[in-house]
Parts: C-alpha cells; sequence; structure tokens
C-alpha cells in the first residue's frame, strides 16, 4: 500500500488557497452591487449586454486560428532543428523570447507603419486582412510559451528514434510528423494550446489599436468607469475561460486505449 | 562556418527586399489656409461631403467622459454618419502616436479627429499633424483657448475638485488644508501617476496654489510640500483612485476633474453614497482641444463633428456631463443654458475662481512636479 | 562530428550540399515569419532610439539611459523580475510535480493545468483588484485576521502596494506559468530510471541529486528565464497595483511613449531597447549555463 503522498497534497492545498481566495474577494465585491444585500445583478447586467457575446465569440475564434496557426509554425520547425539543425536552437530561443522585451504598444504601432493601406503587404485595409494581422500579431505574443512548451516534449521523447523507426517503415515526411511525433507531444501540444487560448481571449493592446472588436477592449471599456460590474466580469471570462481550456483538454484527450510511445506513465 | 554565412546572406536578402518594397513616405501635406466658416448653403455642402464619406473615426473618447456618449449618438442620429470609436482609454500620447503611426493608412484604424490636453496642442501643429479649420461660432470661443491660425481650440474644462466615499468619509473636506487633519489618515488618493498623469499633476499644483495663496511660480513646489505632509502625516493612500477602489473604499477620496468624479457617483448609483466638492481656494481648471487630423481619412466628417461640438446642442451636451463647455460664458450671457442641467452641477461660486494656467505655467509646474515628486514626498514603499 | 552523424541517418545520401539546403528550408517559415512579424516592425523603434523628435540621428536618448532615475527603474525592475523568477519556479516546480508525479488523483492534474492555462494570463487590472479586495486595506482577509485574531496586517507593516506585495500578485501567473511549462518536462521522467536506481541502492534525494535534476536542469532553467521575461515585460498588473510607487521601466515606458506629459517618445524607444540588451544578456548567460549542465547529456 503505497503511503499517504502527504507533501504533495501539501503543495496542491496551499496553491489551491493562493489560487482561489483573491477570486473570492473579486466574487464578493461583484456581488455588492445592491446595498441591501447580496445579487448577482452585475452579472446580469454584463450577460444582458450583445456587445459581450459578440466580443468574447470574436476572441476565441480569434484564440483557436492563433491556436492552430502557432503549433504550425512551430512545432515542425523546432522538430527539424533538434533533428537537423541543433546550432540553430539558441537563436530560435532567442528569436521568441523577443515578444517579451518589445513593448505590444510599440509592435502594434510597428504593423501600423508597416503594413497600413499603402504598403507592400496591405492588411489593414479590411476586416478579413485585419484579422489575418491580428492572428500574426498574436502568434508573435504567444511564441515564448508555445516555444517553450513543445521544446520541453521534444527533449523528453527521443526525436531521432522515433524518426529513424518511422522511415525504416516506409513513412514521409509528413506522416511522420503528424502520426509519430505529435501525439508524443500531445502535453505539450495543450500546454501550449491553453496558454495561447488566455492569452488572445483576453489581449487587449493588439486588438484596440487594429480596431478589432474583441473581448479585450471590451474588458478595459467596462473596468475604466465602473465599479462592480468589471469584477462580475473578471468572474465570468475566468469561468468562461476555464470552461473552453477545460474543452480543449477533453478534445485533445485522444481515444482511449492510445498510449505514449514514451514518457513516465 | 559557411551555415552561419549563408544564413546572414538569407536575411540580408529579405531585409533588402522588404526595404526596396517600402514605399516612399507621404510627404505632410503643405499647411493650407483654414478653410472660413461655412455659410448656410456652404454647411449643406459639408453635410453633403460628410454623408458620401459615410464614417468619423473618434479615439479616446470614453462614453462617460463628458457625456461624450451622448454627444456621439447626437451626432450619428442627426447626420446618419457612423462613428467608429477607438480606444476610449487612449491618452493623450496615445493620441499622438495614433495619428503618427497611422499617416499612411486611410483604413479604419487611422482618428479622424483628437481631443488632447492644452500643451499638446502646440506641439501637434508644430510636428504638422493636424490641419486648421475654424467653426462657425468660432469667434465666440475665447482668444486664450484657441490657436489663432485655427489649428485647435479647446473644447471644454473642468476644474480639480474631492469626491468621496461617505461611508468611509464622514466628515465633508472644504478646502485643502481640511485633508491633512486625522479624520482623513489613510482616505486621500491622487487619480493617477503624478510622474506622468495630467490629471494627478494638476491635483499636486492645485494643492500648493492652495497652500502659496495664488502665488502660481511657487505653486509646483508648495504642492509638493502638502503632499509630503499628507504622506507624513499617513493621509496620502499612493493608490491611483478611481470608480472601483472608490467604491470598496481602498480610496475613499479621489482628487480629480469634477466631471470625472460626478460620473463616477452617478454610476455607483448611491452605493456607495458619494459626494463631490469643489475646494474654496486652488481651483484650478484643466482645457482641452479639439483638432483634425492632418491625415484624416474623412476630413468633411471631421469638419461636420466640429461644427457639431460647437454648435449650441453640443456644447450643451458636453455640459449635461459635467464638462463646462468653452461657450459657456457665450451661452450664459445669451441664456441658453436650461436652469435643470445647472442645478445638476456644483454651485457656480467656487467655479468663478477657477485658474486657467497658460502654456508656460504649465510646463514650468510639470517640470517641478515630475522632477521632485520621488525625492520630495517619499512614497516609495519597499 | 555530429554533422556527419547526420547525413549518414537523415537521408542515407553522403552530399553535404543537398542536405544543408533541404534541412535550411525547413526553417524559412519560420524565421520568414519572425523577421515580417517581429524583426521589422521592431527596427522602427531601435531606429526611433537613435533619434530625437524631429528625426535627426543622435545619441543622446542612449546617454540618458544612464540617468539615476532610470538606471533605479532597470534595478528595481531586474529585482522583481527575478524573484518572481525564482519564487515563482520553485513553487511552480512543487505543484506541478504534486500534480505529475505526487501521487495523486488523476483529476488534481487535469485541474491544475487547465486552471494554469487560465490563471497564466490573468493580469492587469483584474488581478491587481482581485489583489486589493483580498489583501488591500479593505480587504476581506486582512478584516478576517483584523476581526479573528485581531492582527492587523498593516500595521504590522504589510503593504500590498509595495515590492513584496507587488512580487505576490505576479506569482499568480508564475506558478503557472512554469506548472503549464514543467508538466511535459516531468513526465519525460521514465518510471524505469527510478526503478533502477531504487535496484542500485539510491535513496529518493540521490535519485534526485544525480538523476531527475540533472535531467530536468535545461528545463528548469529555461522555464525560469521564461518567467524573469514574463515579469520584466509585465506592464499593466504593476501599472494598475504600484503604477504610482513602484518605478518600473515598463511604468516609464509607458508614460514616456503614451503619457500625458513626458511624452518623450524616443527615450522611450530607447528604454526599450534597453530592455532588449538585458534581455539578451539573460539569454547568453542562461545558454552558457544550460551547455554546461547539458554536457553530459550529449
Amino acid at each position: 500500500m503505497r503511503k499517504f503522498p502527504f507533501w504533495s497534497w501539501l503543495w496542491v492545498i496551499i496553491g489551491v488557497l493562493y489560487f482561489f481566495l483573491p477570486l473570492l474577494g473579486t466574487l464578493e465585491f461583484s456581488l455588492r452591487i445592491r446595498r441591501e444585500g447580496y445579487t448577482l445583478d452585475a452579472y446580469q447586467i454584463v450577460l444582458s449586454d450583445p456587445k459581450f457575446q459578440e466580443s468574447f465569440l470574436f476572441s476565441i475564434s480569434m484564440a483557436l486560428a492563433t491556436i492552430v496557426f502557432s503549433i504550425l509554425l512551430i512545432a515542425p520547425t523546432l522538430y527539424w532543428v533538434h533533428l537537423k539543425l541543433p546550432h540553430l536552437r539558441p537563436m530560435m530561443e532567442f528569436t521568441t523570447l523577443l515578444p517579451f522585451v518589445v513593448p505590444a504598444i510599440v509592435l502594434v504601432f510597428g504593423y501600423l507603419r508597416v503594413y497600413n493601406t499603402s504598403s507592400f503587404l496591405p492588411l489593414t485595409g479590411s476586416a478579413e486582412t485585419t484579422n489575418l494581422l491580428l492572428i500574426c500579431a498574436y502568434t508573435v505574443l504567444a511564441l515564448p510559451y508555445v516555444f517553450r512548451s513543445v521544446d520541453a516534449g521534444l527533449r523528453a521523447i527521443d526525436v531521432r528514434t522515433l524518426t529513424e523507426a518511422g522511415q525504416s517503415l516506409g513513412a514521409n515526411w509528413f506522416t511522420i510528423l503528424f502520426q509519430i511525433i505529435f501525439p508524443n507531444l500531445r502535453v505539450a501540444l495543450l500546454s501550449g494550446a491553453f496558454l495561447t487560448f488566455a492569452i488572445c481571449v483576453g489581449e487587449y493592446t493588439f486588438a484596440s489599436l487594429l480596431d478589432r472588436p474583441a473581448f479585450g477592449p471590451y474588458l478595459q471599456l467596462i473596468g475604466a468607469n465602473r465599479a462592480y460590474e468589471p469584477s462580475a466580469l473578471a468572474i465570468i471570462s475566468f469561468s468562461l475561460t476555464w470552461a473552453c481550456v477545460g474543452v480543449l483538454q477533453f478534445l485533445g484527450r485522444g481515444a482511449p486505449g492510445q498510449s505514449q510511445v514514451s514518457g513516465a506513465r | 562556418m559557411k551555415n552561419r554565412v549563408l544564413l546572414l546572406l538569407a536575411v540580408v536578402v529579405v531585409l533588402a527586399v522588404v526595404a526596396a518594397c517600402a514605399p516612399a513616405p507621404t510627404p505632410a501635406p503643405t499647411a493650407a489656409p483654414p478653410t472660413a466658416a461655412p455659410k448656410a448653403s456652404a454647411m449643406d455642402a459639408l453635410i453633403a461631403a460628410a454623408k458620401a464619406e459615410g464614417q468619423l473615426t473618434t479615439i479616446a473618447l470614453p462614453r462617460t467622459w463628458c457625456g461624450y456618449g451622448e454627444v456621439i449618438d447626437g451626432y450619428a442620429k442627426k447626420y446618419g454618419i457612423k462613428v467608429n470609436e477607438l480606444n476610449p482609454d487612449a491618452s493623450s500620447g496615445d493620441e499622438i502616436e495614433a495619428v503618427k503611426a497611422n499617416k499612411d493608412n486611410k483604413g479604419p484604424q487611422a482618428p479622424d479627429v483628437i481631443d488632447v490636453g492644452l500643451s499638446f496642442g502646440p506641439t501637434a501643429k508644430n510636428d504638422k499633424l493636424i490641419q486648421p479649420y475654424k467653426v462657425a461660432t468660432w469667434d465666440t470661443i475665447p482668444a486664450d483657448a484657441k490657436d489663432a491660425e485655427g489649428y485647435w481650440y479647446g473644447d471644454y474644462y473642468g476644474v480639480m475638485a474631492f469626491g468621496y466615499n461617505t461611508d468611509v468619509v464622514k466628515k465633508a473636506p472644504a478646502d485643502w488644508a481640511d485633508l491633512l487633519k486625522p479624520e482623513f489618515k489613510g482616505a486621500v488618493a491622487l487619480a493617477g501617476d503624478p510622474r506622468s498623469a495630467n490629471q494627478a499633476i494638476s491635483g499636486v499644483f492645485s494643492a500648493g496654489l492652495s497652500a502659496a495663496k495664488g502665488d502660481v511660480a511657487k505653486a509646483g513646489d508648495e504642492g509638493l510640500k502638502f503632499f509630503a505632509s499628507l504622506n507624513s502625516a499617513g493621509n496620502f493612500v499612493p493608490v491611483i483612485g478611481k470608480a472601483a477602489p472608490l467604491a470598496k473604499g481602498e480610496t475613499p477620496l479621489i482628487i480629480a476633474w469634477d466631471y470625472n468624479l460626478l460620473s463616477w457617483r452617478d454610476t455607483l448609483k448611491g452605493n456607495p453614497k458619494v459626494e463631490v466638492v469643489v475646494p474654496q481656494t486652488g481651483v484650478v481648471a484643466g482645457v482641452y482641444v479639439q483638432a483634425i487630423s492632418a491625415y484624416a481619412p474623412h476630413p468633411n466628417a471631421a469638419k461636420l463633428w466640429m461644427e457639431y461640438l460647437y454648435s449650441d446642442e453640443g456644447q450643451l451636451l458636453w455640459l449635461k456631463g459635467y464638462c463646462h463647455p468653452i461657450r459657456f460664458n457665450d451661452l450664459v450671457k445669451t441664456n441658453k443654458v436650461p436652469k435643470a442641467l445647472m442645478d445638476n452641477l456644483p454651485p457656480a461660486d467656487n467655479y468663478a475662481k477657477a485658474i486657467f494656467p497658460t502654456l508656460e505655467q504649465q510646463s514650468a509646474y510639470k517640470e517641478v512636479i515630475t522632477k521632485q515628486w520621488d525625492s520630495v514626498v517619499k512614497v516609495v514603499v519597499k | 562530428m555530429a554533422q556527419a552523424t547526420q547525413v549518414k541517418s537523415a537521408s542515407g545520401s553522403d552530399a553535404l550540399p543537398r542536405t544543408i539546403s533541404l534541412a535550411w528550408l525547413g526553417v524559412v517559415p519560420f524565421f520568414l515569419f519572425a523577421v515580417l512579424f517581429m524583426i521589422i516592425p521592431a527596427l522602427f523603434f531601435i531606429v526611433g532610439s537613435f533619434q530625437d523628435a524631429q528625426g535627426n540621428w543622435t545619441l543622446k536618448n542612449i546617454i540618458d539611459l544612464f540617468q539615476p532615475s532610470i538606471m533605479e527603474s532597470y534595478i528595481l525592475s531586474i529585482q522583481v523580475s527575478a524573484v518572481t523568477a525564482i519564487g515563482g519556479g520553485l513553487f511552480g516546480f512543487l505543484l506541478a510535480y504534486a500534480a505529475v508525479l505526487g501521487g495523486l488523483p488523476r483529476w488534481v492534474r487535469s485541474a491544475l493545468l487547465t486552471f494554469s492555462g487560465v490563471a497564466s494570463n490573468f493580469s492587469g487590472v483584474p488581478l491587481s483588484f482581485a489583489f486589493v479586495s483580498t489583501l488591500g486595506r479593505t480587504g476581506f482577509i486582512t478584516a478576517l485576521f483584523s476581526n479573528l485574531f485581531g492582527w492587523n496586517l498593516y500595521q504590522g507593516g504589510f503593504n500590498l502596494y509595495s515590492f513584496a506585495g507587488l512580487s505576490l500578485t505576479y506569482m499568480y501567473f508564475q506558478f503557472p506559468l512554469m506548472v503549464l511549462v514543467m508538466a511535459p518536462a516531468l513526465d519525460g521522467l521514465r518510471r524505469e530510471w527510478r526503478e533502477a536506481s531504487e535496484i542500485l541502492g539510491a535513496n529518493t534525494f540521490e535519485y534526485w541529486r544525480h538523476i531527475a535534476f540533472p535531467i530536468l536542469l535545461p528545463s528548469l532553467l529555461g522555464t525560469m528565464v521564461l518567467l524573469f521575461g514574463n515579469a520584466f515585460g509585465a506592464y499593466a498588473t504593476a501599472y494598475a497595483l504600484t503604477g504610482a510607487t513602484l518605478y518600473l521601466v515598463t511604468i516609464q515606458i509607458g508614460a514616456q511613449i503614451r503619457g500625458d506629459v513626458l511624452h518623450n517618445q524616443n527615450l522611450g524607444y530607447a528604454m526599450a531597447f534597453g530592455m532588449v540588451v538585458i534581455m539578451t544578456t539573460t539569454m547568453v548567460i542562461y545558454t552558457w549555463f544550460q551547455r554546461r549542465s547539458a554536457r553530459w547529456l550529449r
């Protein structure tokens, strides 16, 4: 009989306390919109606002598009680098740390200057192309996190052996990548996807200056001058995002019975 | 070694291609002579031209600031022109940056009109970012609140006031000196960072003006000394004051523009009850100015917007939003202001004492306050 | 040599040039994307840091960076980032370990990972206000302590609007980030290694010291650098919580570029350039450490 994992539970309980108490504080404040007592009026006000639904749905769609785009951009490249060009890894890593130090506000002004209607790649003229620019911007934001997740995942599996095994069985690169490597990177890809999703849904600077009807600007609008609704909105968006991420995890679980080729459990 | 050279070469080639394709920057438009105020038929022509453009892009206009929500809706309904509201939370610096970054962009991200702090008017004119236009009611705008050539023009002003949460602050402060009293322990906050936000700096200046008994030159230093004593008495809360912390009680008393405080009071709907008081001395007015972007994608809609703002209708909508429109004195003289609107504002006596600092005075006290805040007031908590 | 083995095993051909050109093709999309959407737009601000407001070339902005107030900002930002990177790294690692390898029920791991996905991006005004309503002067935990235990936190010296308070708040997105990125790495610790070490007579401590930590060290260090960068570039949370007290670099940049009053964008660009330099230096130091620690893995 294995012994009771005391320390594990201790860390988790401390973590839970740390994460939930501030949320509790926000919740408590949001319920106080009426002087008489606790009511859910603030939630009603927020949920019945059509702009809330529109902006949230828009941000979700942008987030999903960004997840697909960023994973397709980074994972195959990183796999290739691990396999064939390991000396390029530090340069790639440095590139992915750049988004941290270039403030978003500076980057978006750069986009407006370079990709406006009179440039070589006019992307701000129509809604669809501006959305494309937004997806690229979000990919830049998600770059460090997706890179780090995929990198950690790739280090944990033996890329070379898996590739050679696939090749010796006659698979082409496409099959190797999508049917051998990716399933083994499931946890890493999911982590990256979760991070990207949350980043995109709450993002403000790019959405605002590129004039897209996303959730971030909506949050800011509500939060600027009201007191109770922003707290309600924070709780709602937190819960909704958590639910969406939960759905992502459920979908990414893979068929039952499919086991990872490598990995601890 | 060879690999690195190849990579470097590839990067250089890509950059060269990109640089070659980059368009030549659009030359700044030459300063056109200001279009004269349109007469009746010219006004119709302007309306037709504006409608043809179909859209106006504004920036930095929160709907609850000076009742801009009603102003925008009024304009949209009257002329049937769609208003695209960008970034309501933008500061004056953001607006100038937006105009610069969108020079070559005719998309919906480029603002047509800007509403910025007084000191930004002349610098925007120097940087050739705005175009001149004189509205029909140009002559009723006070001379010291507009650019003689019509590049920028004052739109509204408010005065520094105290707004407090009556659940936490039981005694009403009448003047700046009251704030030093023990009943305001842990209560007084500014509405921004005094090292960089106009509203906060004006708050410090107002306190100083009161302490210096009206001497504008000394007000900057006196203001810093006032806040230093406020801080050592434990009355100052170094947190940025807004509606939420006001309601929560973290920043029970906030020093901010009266129109902001009044709009927060209305939003909170009595939960908690907020009172707004204009101090008896050290009453400072802050003027904002309007201008049309030199690169505006919809210049006619922009000009029509200005006509609307400076018409009686537009000016009174601002008054409804608790901001004093720039033509206020003119409107009062011609009895255009409804009594109900006047009653909604704090008593007019203290407003009469308001001082309008000139541009030179503003830059002088801003320099003093931003540079010396940290060393004199010593708020940094490690 | 590593390159020779690559050639043999990858395409089976001995022709060096063909392998290289094919291999390069694989990384072109990524680097093209990086150039188009990161480097070119960023060039504007790098160039801008060497210009003045009228567009003339000058080194004044760079020289201005060495003013005491700006230097202090950099030091403060580095301190906050280092503290939250290390603290966040440690507790985040413990949490990740507890959930992945700690023998807890499976649902704890899923719940923690999905929650971390959301919490890692909870920042700005909502996060700051969440902490204010918990540990602010009128926060409910502050009230709880003073009502239940008669213990006034603020009189005891605690202050949410301080370095300590900001670090505590930053942890809200640092812990989850550590958890999310380390979970796949922890998954990669094979059970066979643990079993093998037990057979050879190692206890838990020795297993960790000689096997698990050395394997995890590159990922651990890399993630801490990620945490450092994350905290270094944070703006909204710092502004909302301690905007009026702690003068971090990001706040100063915001004030210069977007501000109401100061508005010297070129100085703002120069400060951002300084951030790039610091981040690059951190990367270099990390790469050196990582190469040393991963040496034995080759």
